[in-house]
């Protein structure tokens, strides 16, 4: 095989007969230019563009952004009939001062979206917003307000049953309950990081409060709320109670790694089954809500970090896996076929001025959503300049 | 040894055949001492403080020779080997160097390394993988090696440029896209992202005031403006023929070489269309078209492959059409001169792929007026053929050294 590579770098023998990999490219995925710089199309700037909170309305791709320091983020939609971005909208516009929307989508009895912000300095805090279209398909951002001052919102997910919604304070990791109708707030401190384990995480290990809170919450059929305490360890909030509880289960671990166990991500599909990632090693698990036990499902790939799952139409689990320092890669996952690898997707990328359509190729992908019908699979990048890429489910 | 065999086709075309330049205002320099060293690619520089021209020689596997070719002892010597010359492990391997080589006001010599694009892209932290490319630094007053570390774990540096005003190194990586500033005084390195697509626009390079350009996906160029410290979009993509397809669009610019003393910048792009750049200090310069790198009906004039461009003391450009199996005539490397006043092109000389397959280097010139190029042939394996020299389908590929002169004959 060494040979047969070299031959095509010294010798120009045809690419494709020895080509290591082939690039998951289905028939029907397209990539959408999300982002771009000096351009009087729809496109987000340069350092306000990474995907990181995403979901699907009806037609309309919906994302929100992440900035570098000092900048504002941006919601934005893109359609997947049309396959163009068709509207950003700054949120500096109706929230001054935060940075990032990295909570991600949840939805409300009556599917309007909400979302945490991150501020752009711990002087101001982060904010709940809920994200809607008119009539007209025009993006709509209400102010919820400050959960908790002087705190960013790390994580969020909502019981759609109660209209409230559960959150995860940065950098104290503080638990929060919000209700939607009365917009008040209510913080639980029991489980947050003490400073001996700050201090031993931090001093120690050299991580920060982004490796160790947890990335995600998720709420049960029941209404128990979960997310990972340092260590990994899995808690749970019970909102019948209103206490926090620290289980003795913990995140599948790569032994000697346990200071880095985080959830990454959480999805509930349709049938009601909880999965989640471990971001230390990138371990897919499933969590039994009866009896609070994780069943380890593996790693999809080499690399850490697990950011997103989507569930698609034909009934598996789609996910993001790895990034930088290497590159992420799209998996699939269900109980029948195991774990398929689909490395970087690369979709074509057809717009205004690249009409013959380019290449793009996912590296740093970091959110992942299906559509409503679960028959088009979404993936948002955080890169400097980052895009969408689309892939049919069949 | 020098070899030289030139071929003069009888079918030429749309484009005249000079009937100044001929053989004797070339040689090809071989490099000595390193049998299995087998290819170059685009690593070659020319130093004005040392008068030499430093080249990176290739295996393309796991090790490289570097090589000083002194101008006026018309001399090449082996410096040394990468990976001993800056104290790398086995597990350190560097498959190549594909940056340019390029110098700063006191003649310290830089360049980066790459891992060569096969067992690199995603064996990574496996025991084969790849950790990573550096930038390195020869000092030739000392002959000292220093590596001055990595970019991105994993990544390779597929070019550099360096300001030579303030010592800042710019780099691009491979296979991300990353545009990096790395400032060797301070050791602080500053990572501006993403900007390419599904491949790596191999070509970076600078201006006067030390601004760097590079290009999007959608070819349009992209200044690293040093007064401001940040990018700047041009707002319309390079020209490109119709008809240019999507990979070629993103792969950006091939060949490029500077006239100084006009302030322009000659480039020539993937889609082989060749540009003539008037770089500001302040913004994105104006592009002016130049024209086809090689006319021709015979295949779309997006097509022909040309990674070396050079500029002679007489205004033209000159470069080499051909290799990675794509060739403007059959089995047939051109040489071209063009006059970007009048945009008159034509052929200079044709040479067998058996005696010049490919050509890379770009904007080296040595104070006399002499042109260099990295060239490599490909020709069945014979007796001669060194016994390390790593064959395909019985043929080999051997590099060696292209010393041109338009207006001076070299080989008495």
């Amino acid at each position: 095989m060494k040979n047969l590579l070299l031959a095509v770098v010294l010798f120009g023998t045809h690419l494709t007969a020895y080509s290591q990999y082939t690039f998951f490219t289905p028939e029907g995925s397209f990539a959408i230019e999300a982002s771009l710089e000096n351009t009087d199309m729809v496109r987000l700037p340069i350092y306000r563009n990474e995907i990181t909170s995403l979901s699907v309305v009806g037609d309309y791709i919906i994302g929100g952004t992440s900035a570098s320091e000092g900048l504002s983020p941006f919601v934005f939609t893109a359609s997947l009939e049309e396959r163009k971005m068709t509207e950003i909208f700054d949120l500096s516009g109706v929230v001054d001062g935060q940075q990032r929307i990295r909570s991600g989508f949840v939805k409300d009895e009556k599917g309007k979206l909400f979302a945490g912000t991150m501020p752009q300095n711990m002087e101001s805090s982060g904010h709940l917003i809920s994200v809607s279209l008119d009539k007209k398909k025009k993006i709509v951002v209400e102010d919820f307000g400050v959960p908790v001052i002087g705190e960013g919102i790390y994580a969020l997910t909502s019981d759609p049953t109660n209209r409230v919604l559960y959150g995860l304070t940065y950098p104290s990791g503080y638990f929060f309950s919000f209700d939607i109708s009365t917009r008040k707030a209510e913080v639980y401190k029991d489980l947050a990081p003490s400073e001996k384990v700050r201090f031993s995480l931090e001093d120690h290990f050299s991580v920060t409060a982004e490796d160790y809170l947890s990335r995600a919450l998720i709420a049960d059929d029941n209404g128990l709320v979960y997310g990972s305490l340092p260590y990994g360890i899995l808690f749970y909030f019970d909102p019948k109670t209103k206490s926090l509880v620290e289980t003795e289960e913990e995140l599948p671990e790569v032994w000697g790694r346990r200071s880095l166990g985080q959830i990454h991500c959480w999805l509930k599909t349709s049938d009601g089954e909880i999965y989640g990632a471990n971001r230390a090693d990138g371990q897919l698990f499933k969590l039994n809500t009866a009896t609070k036990k994780i069943k380890n499902l593996g790693k999809p790939i080499m690399m850490s970090g697990l950011a997103g799952l989507a569930e698609g139409a034909d009934g598996k689990i789609y996910g993001v896996a790895g990034g930088y320092p290497g590159y992420g890669h799209l998996f699939s996952y269900d109980e029948e076929e195991g774990f398929v690898d689909y490395g970087n997707p690369q979709f074509n990328m057809v717009e205004p001025g690249i009409e013959q359509g380019i290449a793009w190729r996912g590296y740093q992908m970091e959110t992942i959503t299906a559509s409503e019908d679960g028959k088009y699979i979404v993936i948002g990048e955080a890169e400097a300049l980052s895009q969408l890429m689309v892939f049919q489910v069949k | 040894m020098r070899f030289f065999h030139l071929f003069i086709g009888m079918c030429l075309t749309s484009v005249a055949l000079s009937q100044q330049i001929g053989e004797k205002n070339i040689q090809f320099i071989d490099y000595p001492d390193f049998p299995e060293g087998n290819s170059t690619w685009g690593d070659i520089g020319y130093n004005p403080v040392t008068d030499a021209v430093y080249i990176g020689v290739t295996n393309h596997k796991n090790k490289i020779g570097f090589y000083e070719y002194v101008v006026s002892k018309d001399q090449m010597t082996l410096k040394g080997f990468i990976n001993e010359l800056a104290h790398l492990r086995d597990f350190q391997w560097q498959g190549k160097i594909h940056s340019k080589i390029t110098f700063d006001e006191n003649g310290h010599v830089y360049f980066a390394t790459d891992g060569g694009e096969s067992r690199e892209e995603y064996l990574m932290n496996h025991p084969h993988g790849y950790y990573g490319g550096y930038f390195m630094k020869w000092d030739p007053e000392v002959e000292e090696m220093t590596n001055l570390g990595m970019t991105m774990p994993y990544e390779s540096i597929k070019n550099l440029d360096i300001d030579t005003q303030t010592g800042k190194i710019y780099a691009i990586t491979y296979p991300q896209v990353h545009f990096i500033i790395y400032d060797p005084n301070t050791n602080t390195m500053e990572d501006l992202g993403r900007l390419g697509s599904a491949h790596v626009p191999r070509m970076t390079f600078t201006d006067k005031w030390g601004n760097c350009y590079y290009v999007d996906w959608r070819q349009r160029l992209v200044k690293y403006e040093k007064s401001t410290g940040k990018l700047v979009f041009a707002r319309e993509s390079l020209p490109a023929f119709e008809g240019t397809p999507g990979e070629v669009i993103i792969t950006g610019i091939k060949s490029y070489t500077k006239d100084d003393a006009h302030d322009v910048i000659y480039l020539s792009t993937y889609g082989a269309k060749v540009l003539a750049f008037y770089p500001v200090k302040t913004g994105i310069g104006s592009v002016e078209e130049l024209g086809a790198l090689y006319d021709t009906e015979d295949i779309p004039l997006w097509k022909p492959h040309c990674p070396n461009m050079n500029l002679g003391l007489n205004g033209n450009l000159y470069y080499f059409i051909g290799g990675h199996g794509n060739y403007v005539k059959k089995d047939t490397t051109v040489m071209m001169e063009l006059n970007p006043k009048t945009k008159v092109k034509k052929v200079v000389m044709m040479f067998p792929t058996s005696e010049l397959s490919e050509v890379t280097g770009n904007g080296v010139r040595d104070s006399a007026g002499n042109l260099y190029f990295a060239g490599r042939k490909i020709r069945p394996k014979n007796a001669e053929t060194p016994e390390g020299l790593p064959s395909i389908d019985d043929k080999v590929s051997i590099p060696f050294m292209i010393q041109f002169n338009p207006e001076k004959e070299l080989n008495d």
